[in-house]
């Protein structure tokens, strides 16, 4: 059935699809609406709300849910995420599973409330201190928005990690056409609940990069949850063996799997000489760009990337086929991962479109920059009109 | 003792410091409970004191400076049968005050134990928020002159249940922390301690003379606040299963509209004209008939002044690009709409303007009309005058034949301003055949 929606109650939508029953949040443009669908969401007693006194306090709650069984969200705008950094890094060294929303708005500190942007891509991943990985996705429309808050969900359950799915006003505000029944889903995932029959160590892991069973504090089995570094009994260690063990597995435990966490479109042309890769607000004018091009008789090939982090190598480098000669980056932000991509794919001529006023980057710019690019020779365009 | 798995003496505190009695007396009061460990969680903020949990056998949480009341009343939100009980410093009621102030207020159903011996231990004894006026610490050394933070009053004046000043050498501690924890609400125990690592080597204080300094700093010690107050309702959480379906009921409306291509409607006027509204009803229509829609506004943060704008393209087929370039029709009710649409210029000879008539506007190449606002507004009235004009520009610009606007309307509008929006919409079909003069 159709519906037409705000990314903001996509993301809702998702988020219930996936069992979430906890949410704390602080209000902020433009992710505010999530909080107060929520509270109509949640009104007759699936889940519980709180709206707190600031976004310290709202991740703060979440976490303390997390482990207590709850599956939890918090929603916020860059500003927030900054108040989040410290909070993050708990999550991650204490393995709380936790999906964190990021509704981008434009440039640093206050930014524009009510424009939009891209900039907390590299942000996003480097969050907090250790720079130990987080799982990153990127909405691009409210369809993406729903589909993706359920599967970061599915990621942070499976991984006991936080995950951030980034938005940015103008998904979270634009109410699109969805028909959310026919968005196809993988099974959900729940986190691996420990035996109850054997003493419960809540750090322990059978192989390297294990995720740890769960047991949820205000279980029978007692819970140690620690944001310092610990051994498998959720005790302070000193112990560098059990250290580097700790340390290592939060990278290897998301890492080792980031080939299961791709998640990307593909769109590709044998014959193409130009890749468009695009994710985030970028990517819609991306798709009407390739339609009017392949009508002008081009060939290009387009790849989405809805995870950000790990970077899709997998994709990107099945999306490079022989035929291509350069690849194209459209981003709402100073061409902040179009380095990742460079890095992923040496020896291609990899250009990027910016654009940071807080308008959209047009169609026509992407068309023009394509065919240009088929007279042979553009250079990275950063103008932004 | 149940829920401390070990004594005192044994724990890797300097030898007397007063942490370890503290930890001894919330075990004696939840023994006196019979509280088995796993029926608690404690949570432990950063400082001397955070390295308690080795020594429980409860659930326990260990996490940031300053934050251990959040994540306690996270806990106690999702499992509100668990006893949650907080262990935090001087320093953590400092960096974390705000939390405190307000977990006080909602009524949090958790107690605080503030173990308070007025310095920073475990960071080589700096001040804290509660050092004494004239103490000597490695960041005051002329003697700290801050007023110092009275955290009873603080949570007392704003919501705690229970409150009390006490020290760690009180031997009714136990059954004070079971009144705490017994009462309904968010409870609080400033317990008076000795660091004797830094603090005492610095500042004549031991355990006689604390009552003392009570006196001097003019903060009373024993019982200051009992008002139990029930927490906040209990909240069902995980207990009652979520629903999975999260759609809702199919309104699918019989009528299909069909749309050629796709077009951008602009609307511009003033903050109170219910213009996102109107577009909205406009965009909820074109889905219900099988269209894709797509509507952004632009609004100032104080939405109740200035601009307000609402972009929206209709289209047969999925929309991916949502920005609005080039308007088919542009819909200008007042001056802050002139203002604010900067594409007057770039508009098609194809575009429709239509225009309140009392507005000057800029050149553009696009076809104007001229609408009138008041005629709107006294057929229908303000609220829903911007939809009554909306409906006139869609027939007037023949983008939908008024039996299929009518019926589609008649089908696919719902909710509570169903019989205003359906009424806005046949007035404005109606002046489009009127015209503004003759309504
Ligand atoms: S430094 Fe002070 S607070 Fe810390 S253990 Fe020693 S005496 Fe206790
Ligand atoms: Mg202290």
């Amino acid at each position: 059935m159709r519906e037409f929606i705000s990314g903001n109650q996509a993301i809702v939508r998702g988020a219930i699809r996936a069992g979430c029953n906890f949410v704390a949040g602080y209000p902020i443009t433009p992710a505010s609406s999530i909080l107060t669908e929520v509270m109509g969401a949640f009104a007759q007693g699936t889940g519980v709300v709180v709206q707190t006194e600031d976004e310290i306090a709202a991740i703060g709650q979440c976490i303390g849910a997390a482990m207590a069984g709850a599956k939890a969200m918090t929603a916020t705008s860059g500003p927030g995420i900054s108040l989040y950094s410290e909070n993050i890094g708990l999550a991650q060294m204490g393995e709380a599973p936790l999906v964190i929303v990021d509704c981008q708005r434009m440039g640093p500190a206050t930014g524009g409330a009510t424009a939009t942007g891209d900039g907390d891509v590299m942000f996003a991943r480097h969050v907090t201190s250790g720079s130990y990985p987080i799982p990153v996705l990127a909405a691009t429309d409210a369809t993406t928005a729903y589909r993706l808050t359920y599967e970061a969900f599915n990621i942070a359950e499976r991984l006991r990690t936080p995950v951030i799915l980034l938005s940015s006003k103008a998904i979270a505000l634009t109410r699109q056409t969805v028909d959310l029944e026919a968005v196809k889903l993988s099974k959900l995932v729940e986190r691996h609940a420990a035996a109850s029959d054997t003493a419960f160590q809540p750090y322990h892991v059978d192989q390297p990069g294990g995720v740890p069973d769960f047991a949820p504090i205000g279980g029978s089995q007692r819970v140690r949850f620690t944001g310092s570094v610990h051994d498998e009994d959720g005790g302070l260690t000193i112990d560098r063996v059990k250290i580097d063990a700790k340390l290592r597995r939060l990278n290897t435990k998301i890492l080792g799997v980031q080939h299961s966490l791709e998640l990307v479109d593909e769109d590709l042309d044998d014959s193409a000489d130009t890749l468009i890769v695009s994710y985030g607000l970028a990517d819609g004018a991306v798709r009407e760009a390739v339609t009017q091009a392949r009508d002008l008789g081009a060939a290009v090939s387009h790849l989405t990337l809805y995870s950000l982090w790990p970077v899709p190598g997998d994709a990107l480098r099945r999306a490079a086929t022989s035929s291509i000669q350069r690849v194209i980056v459209p981003e709402l932000n100073l061409g902040l991962y179009v380095e990742e991509i460079r890095k992923i794919l040496p020896g291609i001529e990899v250009l990027s479109i910016q654009r940071i006023d807080g308008g959209l980057i047009k169609p026509q710019r992407i068309v023009d920059a394509m065919m240009a690019n088929h007279r042979g020779g553009a250079s990275n365009e950063r103008s932004s009109t | 003792m149940t829920t401390l798995a070990v004594k005192k003496n044994d724990m890797a505190f300097c030898p007397g410091c007063s942490h370890g009695m503290v930890l001894e007396h919330l075990s004696a009061a939840l023994d006196r409970m019979k509280l088995t460990p796993t029926d608690v969680c404690i949570v432990s903020d950063i400082g001397c004191i955070g390295i308690s949990d080795r020594y429980l056998d409860s659930h326990t949480f260990h996490g940031l400076h300053g934050r251990s009341i959040t994540y306690a009343e996270g806990i106690k939100r999702a499992r509100p049968d668990l006893t949650v009980v907080v262990l935090i410093g001087d320093g953590g009621c400092g960096i974390g005050t705000a939390h405190l102030v307000h977990s006080a207020r909602r009524g949090a159903d958790i107690t605080v134990i503030v173990c308070n011996n007025f310095n920073f231990g475990m960071t080589g004894g700096q001040h804290s928020a509660t050092t004494p006026v004239c103490a000597q610490t490695p960041t005051t050394p002329n003697g700290a002159t801050d007023y110092p933070f009275d955290v009873c009053q603080t949570v007392g004046a704003n919501g705690a249940s229970y409150v009390g000043r006490f020290t760690a050498f009180d031997k009714d501690l136990p059954q004070r922390l079971e009144t705490a924890i017994r009462t309904p609400g968010f409870s609080l125990l400033d317990t008076w301690e000795l660091c004797v690592a830094y603090y005492t080597e610095r500042n004549p204080l031991n355990r006689k003379t604390l009552s003392e300094l009570s006196d001097s700093m003019e903060l009373p010690l024993g019982e200051l606040y009992n008002r139990p107050r029930p927490p906040h309702p209990a909240e069902p959480a995980s207990r009652s299963a979520i629903s999975k379906t999260t759609e809702p009921s199919n309104n699918r409306a019989p009528i299909t509209l069909s749309w050629p291509r796709r077009t951008e409607f602009c609307v511009a006027g003033s903050a109170g004209q219910r213009i996102l509204s109107a577009v909205g009803v406009i965009g909820k229509l074109a889905v219900a008939g099988g269209l894709h829609a797509a509507q952004s506004d632009d609004f100032p943060i104080t939405v109740s002044r200035g601009h307000s704008v609402s972009n929206l393209i209709l289209s047969d087929k999925p929309i991916f690009y949502t920005g609005v370039d080039n308007p088919e029709l542009l819909l200008v009710l007042t001056e802050d709409g002139v203002r604010r649409v900067k594409l007057w210029e770039r508009l098609s000879p194809h575009a429709l303007v239509l225009a309140e008539t009392s507005l000057n506007l800029p050149d553009t190449p696009a076809q104007i009309e001229r609408i009138n606002c008041k005629t709107a507004e006294k057929l229908v009235g303000k609220p829903s005058a911007a939809l009554a004009l909306l409906s006139y520009a869609i027939v007037r610009g023949q983008w939908l034949d008024e039996n299929r606007f009518r019926a589609i309307a008649e089908a696919g509008i719902r909710g509570k301003y169903r019989e205003d929006n359906l009424k806005a919409i046949d007035a404005g079909i109606n002046l489009a055949h009127t015209g503004f003069e003759s309504a």
